[in-house]
């Protein structure tokens, strides 16, 4: 089987796991289903309450969850290319805290702002709390544990403003705090179109420029020498992460360790080129992030438990794995 | 790091009169106002039932956990950074602060939902329990990190990195604990995250002492390994050292300073960290004194910094934890962007 066609039966697997996946999420959940309720539910859109639970609560969510698990996945990929690091992830550069904390600073002490403002105060966020570390890391030539430490410090630093904004915060705090556990409860059709055209900007833009990311991968000089700009690749590329992060976070809240555990997963499957990295990351990312989701609100129904805590159970185990190989070397990942 | 301008005796001689009049500072200056008389008064042993009440049980307390704390993070970091042979290692770098936070969070969530099913019971928590269920959380971590690296012969990078996974991995699920439950009962463990000295009673100090008395006294025996620990370990154990023995011994000493003050006061992010640079800087040729220098700092910055937030924030003070972030990361990203 050529490279091609592996990758191409990869992504139809994932997406056939997607699929599988979100009809078991319609089916489980505080009111339990059989499998032709839900269908039946699901083709006439205006009959009973098992039509208005399907419709207005259950795939809503699952759609919002698969969206933004695709995002973060796609971020983490392109920011582990952009300082080809495998330690690099929208949760370890800061980009989550920064966003988080501009959004929460701005919820709290500005309260006339539009939440429809939040996307792009969250992208100034993520971007200065990524430049910061970049700054301090010398943009990713230094060594890996040097990012994350960078990175580690920003996030420390921003979660204590955060952490003391809430305390300030008085009776916003608690709806700050049900934003802040990051998840899909409750979230809607409103809140699925309000992150769509950021995803779509971010996850097209990376599509875009699939063949600066392969000579990206080969090294600033080669990518040089093959006549890119590296400089104004990566910052491009970084925008496209951050506004991916940006647009996720004001809907789902900070989900830790998707961004990081995707790309990994991903480079397992061995995709052909840098442009099947991206589906790859997008089909697996959703999937892991709609499977979390499911598994958040059905294991203890009707009590949800956070999706973080899935998947930092996913993806924290993963790390300290990829810490524990990678420490010898300390050199850069492989970027496919 | 570069060579100290200041001359050792001198700066030693400014901390030595800094840190009593730090002390002094902040047993007289404090929300409530009490005239200075009063509070001279009070410590005579004279003085208002109202002004022994505020200065005997409410700001002397505070003050000697805030020093004891200090110490206790500012040698942590400093044997930390001497066994990992990493200028940036730290109790919260380390993950032993996210481990007693999460220790805190299940502990409480099991404290109110398990045991209690009575949604009254806001004024019942067991917050006495929270040093010791802090400090055992911190501990268990660190033993968690010891246990991933023992197997593959204690790489200090190796361990670094592992420290910086599991507090990633802790801290995402104390997040998501505190978050997911985020009733108003969680505004405890949100105060007690953001690191602060509100509050701190003579019990807290009682639990931090026989802790600082152990840790400290040990330190002399560590003294001459401590000096070749920061060589590879090829070269320490050429020159008769028990290499794994004596980091053992150096990590389980950091570890437990740390985990004690991290249960009492919260994660006081940073000070582990710029302490003992500070404290080297200072110290320049004179190696042995690094230690007591990296102590006495400790303590100073602690109490300025509570102080601060005592005095800038006013009746809302501002936590510790947020003055020390607020003043230790660009010194870190500093630090960073130096050490190649």
């Amino acid at each position: 089987m050529s490279a091609h066609a592996r990758s191409a039966s990869w992504f139809g697997v994932l997406l056939a796991l997607a699929a599988a996946v979100s009809i078991a999420a319609l089916i489980f959940g505080a009111k339990p289903m059989t499998i032709s309720q839900a269908l039946n539910a699901l083709l006439s859109p205006r009959g009973g309450t098992d039509a208005i639970i399907v419709w207005t609560l259950r795939m809503p969510r699952s759609i919002a969850a698969y969206l933004a698990g695709a995002a973060l996945a796609v971020a983490g990929y392109l920011l582990q290319s952009i300082t080809r690091n495998p330690l690099a992830a929208p949760d370890l550069t800061g980009v989550t805290a920064g966003s988080v904390t501009f959004i929460v600073a701005s919820f709290v002490f500005f309260p006339t702002v539009s939440s429809a403002l939040y996307p792009v105060i969250g992208m100034t966020g993520g971007l200065a709390a990524a430049l910061l570390t970049l700054w301090a890391v010398r943009g990713g030539q230094a060594p890996p544990l040097h990012l994350a430490l960078g990175g580690i410090t920003v996030a420390l630093f921003l979660n204590a403003i955060t952490t003391y904004v809430l305390v300030r915060g008085g009776p916003q705090s608690p709806s700050l705090l049900f934003w802040l556990s990051g998840g899909f409860q409750g979230r809607s059709w409103s809140q699925v179109a309000y992150m769509l055209p950021w995803t779509i900007l971010g996850i097209g833009l990376a599509l875009l420029c699939h063949r600066a990311i392969s000579l990206l991968s080969l090294g600033d000089d080669a990518a040089a020498g093959m006549g890119a700009n590296p400089g104004l690749w990566k910052l491009l590329l970084l925008m496209a992460a951050i506004c991916l992060v940006a647009g996720v976070t004001p809907v789902s809240g900070p989900v830790a360790f998707v961004g990081l555990a995707a790309p990994h997963l991903v480079r397992l499957l061995r995709p052909e080129s840098a442009r099947w990295s991206i589906l790859l990351n997008i089909a697996l990312g959703g999937c892991l992030l709609l499977a979390a989701d499911a598994l958040a609100r059905s294991v203890a129904a009707p009590r949800e438990i956070p999706v973080s805590i899935f998947t930092a159970l996913i993806g924290g185990p993963l790390f300290i794995y990829l810490t524990q190989r990678g420490a010898g070397a300390g050199t850069g990942g492989r970027n496919r | 790091m570069r060579t100290a301008p200041v001359s050792p005796v001198l700066s030693t001689v400014f901390l030595a009169v800094l840190f009593p009049v730090l002390l002094l500072v902040a047993i007289l200056l404090g929300v409530a106002d009490l005239p200075v008389a009063d509070v001279l008064d009070v410590l005579l042993g004279r003085g208002s039932d109202n002004a022994q009440l505020i200065i005997g049980t409410i700001r002397i307390p505070r003050i000697l956990t805030g020093i004891l704390a200090g110490i206790h993070f500012a040698v942590a970091g400093a044997l930390l950074q001497t066994v990992m042979r990493n200028p940036l290692a730290d109790p919260t770098v380390m993950g032993i602060s996210q481990g007693a936070t999460l220790a805190v969070t299940v502990f409480l969530f099991f404290a109110v939902y398990g045991v209690s099913a009575d949604a009254n019971t806001l004024y019942a928590l067991p917050v006495a329990w929270l040093p010791l269920a802090g400090a055992a959380g911190g501990l268990a971590a660190g033993a968690a990190i010891y246990g991933l690296s023992v197997s593959r012969g204690l790489n200090p990078l190796r361990m670094t990195l592992c420290g910086i996974a599991i507090g990633a991995f802790l801290h995402a699920l104390a997040m998501g604990l505190i978050a997911g439950w985020g009733s108003a009962r969680f505004e405890i463990v949100l105060q007690w995250l953001s690191g602060s000295l509100y509050a701190r009673g003579w019990e807290h100090v009682l639990f931090l002492l026989p802790f600082t008395a152990a840790g400290l006294m040990a330190l002399p025996f560590l003294h001459r390994s401590l000096g070749l620990l920061r060589f590879e370990a090829d070269v320490s154990r050429s020159f008769g050292l028990n290499y794994s023995r004596q980091f053992t011994l150096a990590l389980v000493i950091a570890c437990v300073l740390a985990a004690s003050a991290v249960g009492v006061v919260g994660p006081l992010i940073f000070v582990g960290l710029i302490v003992p640079h500070l404290a080297k800087v200072l110290a320049g040729r004179h190696f042995r004194a690094v230690l007591p220098l990296t102590a006495l700092i400790g303590a100073t910055l602690v109490t300025g910094a509570d102080l601060a937030g005592r005095l800038l924030g006013g009746a809302e003070e501002i936590p510790i934890g947020v003055v020390t972030a607020f003043g230790g990361a660009p010194f870190l990203l500093f630090l960073l962007r130096r050490y190649r």
